[in-house]
């Protein structure tokens, strides 16, 4: 067996309450790595792309990865990997915390959960041993409150992921939430919701050994003392939220449901200007160096702001209210839900009121109380909270009236905080992601951000730009390590297989790597077709189509020229 | 020429803009570095650190020290990492 690995996965039935560990063969670990590109293998080797994601036998899958408990920075994250019950497609959200170093030390490489329990149970690992326990006390319990009373009932060593009412009321975008954090995209916590199970709480103590831990120390200090430098300051010192300025500039922030690139309000959600107004202070994941969350201060507590809920709840729904915006982010964390389909399924819903299509009249743009009563709606699928719940893929088609050319959502999944008509090597990797509109599995809008393309008419060169970025997500999602790293790294693939051979003992080279990320891509291509993918679902919304951008005539993007991105990027794929 | 700083470098700088002659964006940042110490982090004699870019008139990106500049252009210094 591999070092960095324990060679086995967590088989868990929680109908029955029974477990096993399968053996994973060195070849299966150093083809597909963990996180992401293990989470798929074993997703298709479960046969989970025919099945319904929210029933009983479909599997959700925690996995871990051979750089989780090492010294090496931004590397204590896991992938949660499932069908979506939002898209139907592949599903795979990462997320940061002791959760990852506590789950694989339970001695396997990955959880894998099928089944439903009896009634609403907390799934208890303690090392080696698999039980169930009820959750009934915790029903209808923030996320927050649910790990609080678990470790006070456990034990503070046990690490736990929860999921709040939304996942409880299988709202199809809800999260997993732990440490604060959340695996937040594409609906995880509704599937952790069918399965009767309101939270996973785990502790363990089985180590996996590493081939080279004196070459591993130099590395994890190299890779350390340069995540201090310059090519994390923008995370350091404001987050991601300083993204919300640079795109207003570039007329790329997207408002009032995708109607505009400019938001008349954006200076009063920006970092810069919620940092005269409140105090704040920052953190930092577990076995991270960097420290991009920034916690403002919100009544007598605090909210972490980042510039995707800032985007989804602020300029998208039109509210430039700071105080409304940061206490609905503070209310998805809550309830456990994503901030980017929540906001985009409710300034869908805001346009198609003030279409006079949905009698919901105190649905309206810019109205923060507004905001904060649809998101609990969602939370608790009451109202018109339940039809917004489905995303606003399954609400444009109850409404009705071609309100579906407007829903901002490719594949189901509601577009993250990049107008495509302004950074159109972007609007590519939304339209070819796998999971659906994605800035995490796609980083094209590096590609815009540069001189490499002019963002606002592109040309098919722009093609490999964005497989790159692809093929390069998916291998940061597979080894673990955070992607706010990117920018330390002078030969990212070199450096990477230097991590592994330390990690593992492989002689793993940087082409091997390169080809290995290929094949996680193609996994969850892979995965797609199986589920009943088709060309015509790499695309985007009629509405970036058909209009440019009222701000800026010259974002435009016509089909002709997505559709022909679209199959270049399938030729050079190979597809 | 008008140059305008977004994110990082606004916060580094301690403005958000400023008048500066330079006839290409090499002596643009070499100038920035002087007038401005706490930028110099970022440029290195006449480029700057990977981690910022340069925009023209909030068109075209630029890194090519001998691009040349007008004196009505706007050039924008903004962090290279718009992601989220």
């Amino acid at each position: 067996m591999a070092f960095g690995y324990h060679g086995s996965y967590l088989r868990i039935d929680v109908s029955s309450g029974t477990s096993e560990y399968v053996p994973l063969s060195d070849a299966v670990l150093r083809q597909y790595l963990g996180g992401s590109g293990l989470g798929v293998k074993l997703l298709l080797d479960e046969g989970a792309a025919i099945m319904d994601p929210l029933s009983p036998e479909a599997p959700l899958i925690f996995a871990f990865s051979p750089l989780v408990g090492s010294p090496l920075t931004t590397s204590a994250k896991f992938a949660v990997v499932s069908k979506s019950p939002l898209t139907g497609r592949i599903n795979d959200s990462l997320a940061s915390s002791g959760f990852a170093i506590a789950g694989k030390r339970c001695g396997c490489d990955a959880i894998v959960i099928v089944g439903r329990a009896p009634e609403l149970s907390v799934l208890v690992i303690d090392d080696r041993s698999v039980r169930l326990e009820s959750a009934e006390e915790y029903r209808g319990a923030t996320c927050q409150a649910t790990e609080s009373a678990l470790k006070a009932h456990l034990g503070a060593n046990y690490r736990v992921a929860s999921i709040g009412p939304a996942g409880e009321n299988l709202v199809r975008y809800a999260t997993i939430s732990h440490d604060g954090r959340h695996a937040g995209r594409g609906g995880s916590g509704a599937v952790l919701g069918s399965k009767n199970i309101k939270a996973i709480a785990l502790r363990g103590t089985q180590r996996a050994e590493w081939a080279n831990p004196g070459e591993l120390t130099t590395i994890s200090k190299s890779l350390s003392k340069r995540s201090f430098g310059p090519a994390t300051a923008k995370y350091r010192e404001l987050g991601t939220a300083t993204n919300l300025l640079t795109f207003n500039r570039f007329g790329a922030l997207p408002t009032r449901n995708f109607q505009s690139g400019t938001f008349d309000e954006a200076a009063s959600l920006s970092p810069e200007q919620l940092s005269t107004t409140r105090s704040k202070t920052r953190e930092s994941c577990v076995s991270c160096t960097i420290g991009c969350e920034h916690i403002y201060s919100l009544g007598s507590g605090g909210v972490r702001v980042e510039y995707e809920s800032l985007f989804a709840l602020g300029s998208l729904c039109g509210v430039g209210d700071s105080d409304a915006v940061l206490r609905a982010s503070k209310r998805c964390d809550e309830l456990g839900l994503d901030t980017i389909s929540t906001g985009g399924t409710i300034a869908f819903a805001m346009e198609c009121v003030e279409r006079g299509w949905l009698r919901e009249p105190w649905l309206k743009f810019g109205d923060g109380n507004a905001l904060l009563r649809a998101i609990d709606l969602i939370g608790s699928r009451q109202g018109i909270g339940n039809l917004l719940a489905d995303g606003s893929r399954r609400a444009a088609h109850a409404i009705g009236h071609g309100s579906i050319d407007f829903a901002p959502q490719v594949k189901g999944l509601e577009i993250p905080g990049y107008e495509p008509r302004a950074l159109q090597t972007m609007a590519l990797g939304f339209a070819v992601g796998a999971r659906g509109a994605d800035h995490n599995r796609s980083g094209a809008y590096e590609v815009d951000f540069s001189d490499k393309v002019d963002r606002r008419n592109l040309t098919l060169d722009a093609v490999r730009h964005a497989i790159d970025t692809e093929d390069k997500a998916a291998l940061m999602d597979s080894m673990i390590i955070c992607k706010f790293l990117r920018g330390v790294f002078d030969d990212f693939h070199a450096e990477s297989a230097e991590m592994l051979r330390s990690v593992t003992g492989w002689d793993v080279t940087a082409e091997e790597l390169r080809a290995t990320a290929r094949r996680i891509v193609a996994a969850k291509r892979q995965f797609n077709l199986l589920a009943g993918w088709t060309l015509a679902e790499d695309t985007l919304p009629k509405r970036f189509l058909s209009t440019p951008l009222p701000n800026d005539p010259e974002a435009s993007l016509s089909r002709e020229l997505l559709d022909s991105l679209v199959n270049e990027y399938h030729r050079q794929r190979g597809w | 020429m008008h140059v305008e700083f977004l994110g990082v470098p606004r916060q580094r700088a301690g403005i958000s803009q400023l008048e500066v002659q330079a006839d290409t964006l090499g002596q643009l940042l070499g100038t920035l570095a002087a007038k401005i110490p706490p930028l110099g982090e970022f440029i290195a004699v006449d480029r700057l650190h990977s981690s910022l870019v340069a925009n023209l008139n909030g068109d075209q990106f630029i890194s090519d020290p001998e691009t040349p500049l007008a004196a009505a252009d706007c050039v924008l210094i903004l962090s290279a990492d718009a992601g989220g």
